[in-house]
C-alpha cells in the first residue's frame, strides 16, 4: 500500500469514538419497537382465493343482466303528459286543408289529364278494331 | 442474516455490534455534532433493520449499512450547511474531539477542508474502510467511473496539501 493510502489508514484509526452504554440501550429500545417491512419485489398474499374473484364477478354480471330485463319487461307506456293551456294558447293555428288542397292540387288535374288520355285511347282502339 | 430478516432483534444487534464505531466514525465526519452523528447512526440502525429483508445478498451488508447512514446523515444535517469544509468552527468539531493529539494534523481533516461531500466519502470508504470501486459506487449511488475518477483526484489534492505544493484553497470533485 502506498505511503498516502497508510497514512490514511492510520489517521482514520486515530479517530476514537466509542458508542455509549446511554446510545446502546436507545438503539436497543428503538429497535425492540419496529418489525421489519416485507420487501417491495414480494408478492403480497392474497387475502382471497383467485375463485372468489370469479364467483363475486359473475354475480356482479348476473345481476346486472336480472335488472336490465326486468325493467324492460315491466316498462310501460308513459300517459301522454297534459300540456299547459299557456302554451296552447301560443301555438299558432295553421289552416291545415287549405295547404293540403295547394300541394295536391296540380297532382289532381294531372290524374284527370291521364284519365282522360286513357278514354280517348280505348275509343280510338275501338274504332281501329271496328267495334 | 436469516433470523435477523425473520424479525429477531437479537440476531440483527449481532450482525450489526462489529459495525457500529465504524459506522459512528463515518458520521462523526459528516455531522456537525458528536450527538448529530449518535441520532444518525441510531436512524442508520432502525432503517436497516426495518428494510432488512430488502437486503439483497449481493451487496455487502456494510455497503448497503454505509449508503443507509449516507441518507441519514444527509437527512440530519442543518440545511444551511452545504459542504463539510463549512460545518463547524474548530472548537465544536467533534471529529476534532475525536483525534489524538498528534504532531502533525490528521490528514482527514485536511481532506475535509479541501474535498467536497462525495469525494470525500468516497476517499473514507476506500481508505478508511477498505472497500472496492463496485461497493463505494454503490453506498454512494454513483457511477463506477465517477468513482474512479474522484478517488484519483481526492488523492491529488490530498498529496498536493501534505506536500505543500498546491494551493489547498482549491477544491477538488
Amino acid at each position: 500500500m502506498d505511503k498516502l493510502a497508510n497514512r490514511l489508514r492510520e489517521d482514520a484509526d486515530k479517530i476514537e469514538v466509542s458508542v455509549s452504554e446511554e446510545l446502546d440501550h436507545r438503539i436497543a429500545a428503538s429497535l425492540q419497537g419496529i418489525t421489519p417491512e416485507a420487501a417491495a419485489g414480494k408478492p403480497r398474499e392474497r387475502a382471497r382465493p383467485l375463485g372468489f374473484w370469479w364467483a363475486s364477478s359473475l354475480t356482479g354480471i348476473a345481476a346486472a343482466i336480472a335488472v336490465i330485463v326486468i325493467i324492460n319487461r315491466q316498462q310501460v307506456e308513459e300517459p301522454p303528459v297534459a300540456v299547459p293551456a299557456n302554451i296552447v294558447a301560443a301555438v299558432p293555428v295553421f289552416d291545415l286543408k287549405a295547404e293540403s288542397a295547394a300541394l295536391t292540387g296540380p297532382l289532381q288535374q294531372e290524374l284527370e289529364n291521364l284519365q282522360a288520355d286513357i278514354r280517348k285511347a280505348e275509343k280510338k282502339v275501338k274504332e281501329d278494331i271496328g267495334l | 442474516m436469516k433470523a435477523a430478516q425473520a424479525g429477531s432483534v437479537d440476531a440483527f444487534a449481532d450482525l450489526v455490534r462489529s459495525y457500529r464505531e465504524r459506522l459512528l466514525r463515518f458520521l462523526l465526519t459528516r455531522c456537525a455534532s458528536y450527538a448529530d452523528a449518535e441520532d444518525a447512526l441510531q436512524d442508520t440502525l432502525i432503517n436497516a433493520y426495518r428494510y432488512i429483508q430488502s437486503y439483497d445478498a449481493r451487496w455487502r451488508f456494510s455497503t448497503w449499512l454505509y449508503r443507509i447512514a449516507i441518507n441519514n446523515a444527509a437527512k440530519i444535517r442543518s440545511p444551511d450547511v452545504v459542504e463539510l469544509g463549512e460545518l463547524r468552527d474548530e472548537e465544536s468539531d467533534p471529529l476534532l474531539q475525536c483525534i489524538n493529539d498528534s504532531d502533525t494534523e490528521n490528514l482527514w481533516l485536511s481532506a475535509r477542508r479541501i474535498l467536497n461531500d462525495d469525494v470525500f466519502a468516497a476517499m473514507w470508504l476506500r481508505y478508511a474502510e477498505d472497500m472496492s470501486v463496485n461497493d463505494i459506487s454503490r453506498a454512494l449511488d454513483r457511477s463506477a467511473s465517477w468513482t474512479k475518477v474522484n478517488l484519483l483526484r481526492g488523492r491529488r489534492a490530498l498529496d498536493a496539501g501534505m506536500n505543500g505544493g498546491r494551493n489547498e484553497s482549491e477544491a477538488y470533485g
